[in-house]
């Protein structure tokens, strides 16, 4: 549990410096544990996670000026640089949460793990009796300050799970121990989201959790019986009750939908439109015309689309790739990790950024109906990317106790 | 991987299971998932992305047509006919408009401004999705500068484009009317040479490709993007047709169909006889080219402004039709006695006959059963075949085509070009179907006979004249055209139009042969009411029965007078063809009233035209004089002065000088007129009284001009009196100063003499 040093411990430069060029290598090899202590470099957290994350991160940040360049143009009186300075600031103060967060112990967190979840109820049941934005109760608003309760419970719940199933590992394959709790807190969570309603929130809530039990130790059967449940569920709500039809109508046919349903289904043409006209190689950085008020909020949901205009088939799959390699990073994080508390939490917090990722390419690309989530470290929105700078700080803690000797 | 040992399981370690799970975790997510998202975006981008970008940049650019700028149409001497004029045309984006107050603002005052139709305008101000409706097309610079200023001051300029666009503007309305045709409200040519011509005239349009925002308003400057491609002008004709000739010939033929009442108007041809080229195109009762849609006869308009409902709009659509209609090359009509040229140079070419042969009249012939009357119902007697021209002579031509005989008859018919399209570059000429002719095998007896004397087939005017050109021109059928010249907007010769010669239809010599007997049919034939001074014309009248006429028992067919030749005889340059359909005239004779209007016609163009005239000593001795400038001489020398100019003179007054004179200096008047010198002030003037000089013969009318002590000018015919007679007597017709105005003595008074023997 104690933390150990790497090899080349003290030597924080020249760490970073060789870890850029051979990030790729280390992607392979990963399993050769002489190699990765080559990369446990200073404070002994994982070099190539932070660099896969801070090379994200700038381009996420490029991404946002280029994207949100004409919206705030138009929308603040021509300062195209109202949006990206505000994102910019909030980075830094991101990434020195994360490094501050990166160097405490994050077994401490066992004693927030209760706490914050219930703390996140409040704020979920408060957030419902605040005032609505065209019927939505998704923002607690406090002055300086706004975030998504959601986003809270989102942690609170990763932190709570890894907590549990850490505590509970052997009994994990049990009803009562292994499966109930978890499902009680998944529902209770879900279904306060779902109140807001936030239809995203509450499937990237379902993922996260559904996938930290799964790999926490929960029976494979409960797990088939309650996604049988949730897909009988979906089934009936959509086919038989009729719910969800326009956006089900819209994902389908969005052009026919477009006579009737004009909002939803402009936004998924105009992503379509945006990532088409892309092609292989893109118009260009800072060149995408879809941009310019044909894209509802470019610097938010639909920044990947911008992103495909502008670089291309070549500058998505980029990107695409990149998450990939944090993703993969950070479960190795997990394997690695000593116990497994750190390893659920490194798991579960690189599982929140991979289905978010996901959820987010396969909206903008109409593969999935439109449900509105963001797209980690791009999307616009200080609060948000702070909280998850902060939490993969929690991350690169894990990575700082990972084992690099074998025995 | 083998981390987690067997006693291992009480450790904090993850274990083996927790470590296979993250494994197909990782590979469901990323192997499955992002691999599948990564599809999807390669046939997004790759396989359907020009399809997607096409659809992007439809409603990221807004793409603009510029209207090129359409080409002019100018006569054989770059004088304008039809020209093009910058207009604009006002574009809503009802899209655009912020406000119900402001859509009620717009249909309001603009309806007013623009005048159009309010409540419509309402209307299409309220079509939201629409980013493209037309308020008004062609308004002048004044109303867009209004407009301009309007939509400024109340802040649409997001919502109206004013666009550029063009008119068509005919200079002259009237002139040429059917021949030019005219345009469609889009500039497209919807008739006449506007459409036969179309493409060349159109010119290729523009476009003005800018990027718009998602609002539909231009990009910020910075990230303007616009891309223009110009409109390339279209190209203007040059036509054959000469303004100057074209107006005499409208201007003759639209006094004469006025004149004989010719219910189904008139039509005239001029033609270059060598080359086709057609100088003039007339057709009686034009329209307005610059309002085609107006029906121009007032007398057709009032009749169906009292009509209503269908009945009306069918009788407004008939109209147009009629009044657009080029009768020259659409309108079929039975040639008559005009075909015996062609008749007469089968038969040359042929062999036949020559000059001396002699062929008998008695009034009539019988053929096929039926009796075949000549005009001169006593007969012609023995004359020949110069005679039988001159004479029009019905029964002898029935034996001159039976000489002919029947295929070769049809071999010439055909080589004329009578069974065919002229192929003249216009639209609508008519094609002469074989219901309208008789070919080899159907020319019987009856058959060959009356189209030996041109009845019983039709033609068109244009097929007449061209074939009166290959009789003229030593024998070459040319194929007529009107344009001549096709140039760029910068004036550079994009084309010129080489005359075509489509086939050798009689010889040269036979051509010429005929010339000099058409031209003697003129001096003193048939045709002598075509006689210019000056030209040897040579042609040939002809008045046919419209025999496919519907008539009632006992009321006599119209009849379709024409008159077809060319001059100079010796030298043919110049073809004329006149056509009176349906005239009601007390005389409705081909020579009697179509062929004055080729004479008239001719005597204007051939001048004109820079044809010199070639008087007869007859002539010259006949011509008129100048009277000279004798004012302020003594008397003595004055009357020696006027007797040196052959003219004749009276002395008013008892002055030795000569203070005033009529008709003053430098005036013509005939050989042997008078001249009125007044010697004193205050002469009490005496009055000369005007004579009626109609139905006057010759030397009657001279005698009475002496008598009332004015001065005869003579027109129509040759003006020496020893030359009446041959062939019956011309009578005075029209005088410009009618009878008994008091004119001052020695006054010149016009007088048009016409010859009224009945010859067809």
């Amino acid at each position: 549990m104690a933390s150990r040093t790497g090899v080349s411990g003290g030597n924080g430069s020249g760490g970073r410096a060789g870890s850029a060029g051979t990030m790729r290598r280390a992607a392979v090899p990963e399993k050769t544990k002489k190699k990765r202590r080559f990369f446990a470099v200073a404070n002994g957290f994982d070099m190539p996670f932070l660099i896969i994350l801070m090379i994200i991160l700038a381009v996420g940040l490029i991404s946002q000026f280029s994207a949100s360049y004409a919206y705030s143009f138009y929308w603040n009186d021509g300062d195209s640089f109202f949006f990206i300075k505000k994102q910019l600031a909030f980075a830094v103060l991101g990434v020195v949460a994360m490094l501050v967060v990166s160097t405490v112990d994050y077994h401490i967190l066992h004693h927030f793990a209760i706490p914050i979840m219930f703390v996140s109820y409040v704020l979920l049941a408060v957030v419902l009796f605040l005032p609505d934005s065209s019927g939505i109760h998704r923002w607690i608003r406090l002055p300086g300050l706004q975030f998504q309760p959601s986003e809270v419970a989102k942690f609170g719940m990763i932190l709570l799970f890894a907590h549990l199933i850490s505590l509970n590992h052997r009994k994990m394959n049990t009803l009562t121990r292994g499966f109930l709790p978890f499902i009680a807190i998944l529902g209770v969570t879900c279904g306060l989201v779902f109140l807001e309603p936030h239809l995203s929130g509450t499937i990237l809530l379902l993922g996260i959790g559904m996938i930290m039990m799964y790999i926490g130790g929960t029976r494979v059967l409960y797990l088939l019986l309650t996604m049988g449940g949730g897909v009988a569920a979906v089934i009936y709500m959509v086919f038989i009750k009729g719910y969800e039809q326009d956006r089900i109508n819209v994902w389908l046919h969005p052009f026919e939908a477009y006579q009737t349903n004009r909002d939803e289904a402009w936004q998924t043409i105009q992503s379509l439109y945006a990532i088409g006209s892309g092609g292989f190689m893109g118009q260009g950085l800072g060149k995408s015309r879809q941009k310019h008020l044909f894209l509802p909020e470019p610097q938010n949901d639909f920044i990947f689309s911008v992103i495909c205009e502008e670089m291309g088939f070549v500058g998505a799959v980029l990107v695409i790739v990149l998450f990939g390699l944090l993703i993969w990073r950070g479960f190795t994080i997990g394997m690695k990790s000593p116990d497994k508390f750190g390893s659920m939490l490194a798991i579960g917090l690189t599982t929140q950024v991979g289905v978010q990722v996901l959820l987010n390419i396969a909206v903008v690309t109409n593969t999935i109906p439109n449900t509105g989530i963001s797209l980690p470290f791009f999307s616009y929105g200080g609060t948000s990317l702070v909280m998850l700078l902060t939490q993969m700080g929690v991350v690169l803690s894990v990575s700082r106790n990972v084992s690099d000797e074998k025995t | 991987m083998a981390k987690a040992g067997k006693k291992e399981i009480t450790t904090k370690a993850p274990t083996r299971q927790m470590w296979r799970r993250s494994v197909v975790v990782l590979v469901i997510l990323i192997g499955f998932c992002f691999t599948a998202i990564t599809g999807r975006l390669a046939v997004l981008q790759i396989a359907q992305g020009d399809e997607w970008q096409q659809k992007a940049v439809s409603q990221q650019l807004s793409d603009s047509i510029i209207s090129p700028k359409r080409g002019s149409i100018y006569d054989t001497n770059m004088t304008p006919l039809a020209q093009s004029a910058t207009v604009w045309t006002v574009i809503m984006s009802p899209k655009d408009i912020p406000d119900d107050a402001t859509r009620q603002k717009i249909a309001d005052e603009l309806s007013v401004m623009l005048n159009v139709d309010h409540d419509k305008l309402l209307e299409k101000t309220q079509k939201v999705s629409s980013q493209y409706e037309v308020v008004k097309s062609k308004i002048e610079l004044a109303l867009r500068d209004t407009l301009s200023d309007w939509i400024q001051n109340n802040k649409l300029t997001g919502v109206f484009r004013v666009i550029e666009d063009y008119k068509r503007y005919y200079p002259n309305a009237t002139m040429l009317s059917p021949v030019l045709g005219f345009t469609g409200t889009d500039n497209y040519g919807l008739y006449g040479l506007e459409a036969y011509y179309e493409e060349t005239l159109a010119g290729k349009p523009g476009r003005i490709v800018t990027a718009k925002n998602g609002w539909g308003d231009d990009m910020p400057t910075a990230l303007k993007f616009e891309k223009t491609v110009d409109a390339e002008d279209g190209n203007s004709l040059v036509l054959t047709i000469d303004s100057v000739v074209q107006r005499y010939a409208e201007k003759y033929l639209a006094n004469a169909v006025k004149e004989v009442g010719a219910t189904n108007r008139g039509a005239a041809i001029v033609m270059d006889v060598n080359t086709g080229a057609v100088l003039a195109m007339a057709t009686e009762g034009g329209f307005d080219l610059n309002d085609p849609m107006t029906i121009a006869n007032p007398d057709t308009a009032a009749a169906i402004a009292q009509l209503a409902g269908d009945e009306q709009a069918d009788a407004l659509k008939a109209a147009r039709q009629a009044q657009w209609v080029n009768k020259p090359i659409s309108d079929f009509y039975e040639p008559g006695s005009v075909f015996k040229v062609f008749t007469a140079s089968m038969a040359l070419e042929e062999g036949v006959v020559d000059e001396s042969t002699t062929f008998n009249c008695g009034g009539f012939l019988m053929r096929g059963g039926a009796r075949m009357n000549c005009h001169k119902t006593s007969g012609h007697g023995l004359q020949t075949f110069p005679k039988c021209i001159s004479n029009s002579c019905n029964p002898a031509f029935i034996q001159i085509g039976e000489r002919v005989g029947a295929e070769a008859f049809f071999k010439y018919f055909t080589g004329f070009g009578f069974t065919e399209k002229t192929g003249i570059d216009m639209l609508s000429e008519s094609k002469v179907t074989d219901i309208l002719y008789h070919d080899a095998n159907e020319l019987g007896e009856s058959q060959l006979a009356a189209s030996s004397f041109g009845q019983t087939f039709k033609v068109t005017p244009i097929q007449m004249i061209t074939a009166m050109c290959a009789a003229a021109n030593g024998g070459k059928l040319m194929q007529p055209y009107v344009v001549k010249q096709v140039i760029d907007s910068d004036g550079n010769v994009v084309k010129n139009v080489e005359p075509v010669v489509k086939r050798q239809v009689i010889s040269s010599d036979t051509s010429s042969r005929m010339a000099k007997i058409l031209a003697d049919a003129v001096n003193g034939g048939g045709s002598k009411n075509a006689y210019v001074a000056g030209y040897r014309v040579a042609g040939k009248t002809g008045t046919s029965d419209k025999t496919d006429q519907k008539v009632a028992e006992g009321v006599k067919k119209d009849v379709v007078a024409s008159f077809s030749g060319f001059a100079p005889a010796d030298d043919p340059q110049v073809a004329i063809l006149v056509l009176l359909d349906e005239p009601h005239a007390p005389v409705n004779f081909g020579g009697t009233i179509s062929a004055p209007v080729a004479q008239k016609v001719l005597a204007d163009a051939l001048p004109y035209l820079g044809i010199e005239p070639v008087y007869t000593e007859e002539e010259l001795a006949n011509m008129n004089r100048t009277t000279p400038d004798v004012k302020d001489k003594e008397v003595s020398a004055a009357q020696n002065m006027i007797t040196n100019s052959s003219l004749n003179y009276t002395v008013v007054g008892t002055g030795s000088t000569v203070l005033r004179q009529v008709p003053e200096a430098g005036s013509s008047i005939p050989k042997n007129g008078t001249v009125v010198l007044y010697t004193e002030e205050s002469g009490a003037e005496k009055k000369a009284v005007v004579p009626d000089f109609n139905g006057k013969t010759l030397s009657q009318a001279n005698q009475a001009a002496a008598a009332a002590n004015i001065n005869l000018q003579i027109s129509g015919v040759m003006s020496g009196a020893d030359n009446v007679g041959t062939q019956g007597e011309a009578k005075g017709g029209s005088q410009n100063i009618a009878a008994g105005t008091e004119v001052e003595p020695g006054t010149v008074v016009e007088v048009k003499f016409i010859y009224e023997d009945n010859i067809a």
